[in-house]
């Protein structure tokens, strides 16, 4: 039976997952990403190809069998697939096991799951599957410092306790920025994603944004997002004199 | 004498209660306050009738002027989309909830007040919505204390308490006559400004300074000191008034965390003209 150059990666949310199968890509050629359980909501397959453009990503539709072959593949599970009864074609069944945890947990099903324990970054490992929220923003155009009000909101508690946060927001500029938050880390992030500046309109490349946790007031964040979104006289003023700052150099 | 100043109560009654007593303990001999009574907070109608029923001379705030003279503000005055919709939310739910009475009183407010050499004002001399920073250039900042006539000046409206002197001011001004490019005919002169002093008491009831007490000021007439306050009060009654009222209950959280409502402008010295 043929076999294929296949890395599954799992672990609790905020571990470090996609940053660790980042690292992998460093260098190498022919790689390919397939994230499943993230559904139209690709930030992690979004952030890999902004940072790797040789990457292939294949984030929105399963592949073909032969297309395993020309790739090292990773296949990121989102924490919610529940790793029993995962289900993969028995060409699969050597495929590589990597579970990326936080130090110090012992003892998981992802131990039991896993050929590779990686040690990723702190988080908490929820004993009760945690709420998780998501929306698409693809279209959205948000204002900067509403979204780092709103985000500053978010990951401090104002609309339920947040594990983890992570999003990709078009902002007026036309820059799309990358946005991660793991609860307990003293330094959230946020970095420019390496995409042309989108000046011309509503982009129509992918933003959105995941909110994993308890008790979320899932209203009271779609709501306030969508009060940092600008209309579209606002947007079409706002890129205009963006574009003539950029002209005038 | 000895008199205490203070502003930016913003609907916040049990904050104002803990002011007022604070104040009594120390025996002041007047209170003067500087506007922006309503706005934000959930009791703008028991505020109101506080200040007024303890004859308090006030002078008008931003948010008083909005509420009379329906909102003026323009969009380049809040920082952000959100500010500008959550401030936009503040002042239709005040607006609504407003008495005649206290509609009528908010009105009738001064733009400033005086008391020997010392000037009252919400934000500026020039008007209610101009931020006086600490930063402030100090050129600016000595044109608005001299625009008073006062030797110090009392202001509000940034949330953030602190006291600046401006001492040895020189101020050279050279004027050419024009006409000649090659020898312009230049005269110098050279003056020197007195001591000037501005006070920003802080706020009573939205602090801006990382804390979620309120902030005011003592001033003693004979010494000049400036004694700036900050009081403890029950924070929490008022972010639970805030959800019971129907206010947006992001309101609560930011005000339990020492936050601002909605955050100050990008340029604070912007003044809409519109």
């Amino acid at each position: 039976m043929q076999t294929f150059p296949l890395t599954l990666v799992a672990g609790p949310p905020g571990a470090g997952k996609t940053t660790w199968i980042r690292q992998q890509l460093d260098g190498a050629e022919r790689f390919a990403y397939l994230n499943l359980g993230a559904d139209a909501v690709r930030i992690d397959a979004t952030y890999l190809a902004a940072e790797v453009p040789e990457l292939v990503v294949w984030s929105s539709w399963l592949p073909e069998l032969a297309d395993f072959t020309k790739y090292q593949t990773y296949i990121e599970l989102d924490f919610h697939i529940d790793l029993g009864s995962l289900v993969l074609p028995t060409e699969f069944a050597d495929c590589h096991r990597v579970a990326v945890l936080p130090p110090g947990i012992r003892q998981t099903e992802w131990h039991d799951w896993a050929d590779v324990i990686v040690t990723g970054t702190e988080t908490r490992v929820p004993l009760q599957p945690p709420q998780l929220w998501r929306s698409l923003l693809t279209g959205q155009v948000l204002d900067f410092a509403s979204l780092t009000t709103v985000w500053d909101e978010l990951i401090n508690g104002a609309y339920g306790h947040v594990q983890r946060a992570k999003g990709i927001f078009e902002v007026t500029d036309g820059r799309s920025l990358y946005f991660d938050f793991v609860a307990g880390d003293p330094e959230p992030t946020s970095t420019e994603l390496d995409l042309p500046r989108w000046l011309e309109g509503r982009p129509n490349r992918f933003s959105g944004v995941e909110v994993v946790g308890e008790q979320l007031d899932e209203t009271a964040i779609a709501q306030t997002l969508k009060d940092c979104c600008l209309d579209d006289r606002t947007l079409a003023y706002y890129q205009q004199q963006v574009r003539e700052f950029l002209e005038d150099g | 004498m000895k008199i205490a100043v203070i502003s930016c109560i913003h609907g916040n009654y049990e904050a104002l209660n803990e002011v007022l007593l604070d104040i009594d303990r120390h025996q002041v001999e007047q209170i003067y306050c500087l506007g922006d009574l309503v706005g934000y907070g959930p009791y703008p109608n028991a505020v109101v009738e506080m200040i007024r029923s303890l004859d308090i001379p006030t002078c008008q705030g931003c948010w008083d002027e909005d509420v009379v003279e329906g909102l003026n503000a323009c969009e380049c005055s809040y920082p952000s989309l959100l500010a500008e919709k959550r401030g936009r939310l503040a002042h239709e739910w005040t607006n609504q909830e407003i008495h005649p009475e206290t509609r009528s009183f908010l009105a009738q407010l001064p733009l400033s007040l005086r008391d020997g050499n010392l000037c009252f004002v919400h934000g500026s001399p020039h008007s209610q919505h101009e931020y006086m920073l600490p930063d402030m250039h100090a050129f600016t900042a000595m044109e608005r204390v001299l625009a008073t006539g006062a030797d110090t000046l009392f202001c509000g409206h940034t949330h953030i308490p602190y006291v600046r002197q401006l001492e040895s001011g020189q101020l050279q001004v050279r004027v050419s006559s024009g006409q000649s490019s090659q020898r312009p005919n230049q005269q110098t002169s050279n003056f020197s400004a007195p001591l000037k002093r501005i006070v920003n008491a802080g706020s009573v009831g939205e602090p801006r300074h990382g804390r979620t007490n309120a902030t005011y000021v003592l001033y003693d007439a004979e010494t000049e000191q400036v004694t700036l306050r900050e009081v403890e009060y029950d924070y929490q009654k008022t972010c639970a008034a805030i959800v019971e009222k129907g206010l947006p209950s992001i309101f609560a959280w930011r005000l339990a965390r020492g936050l601002e409502f909605a955050e100050r402008a990008d340029d604070p010295t912007h003044v809409c003209e519109r």
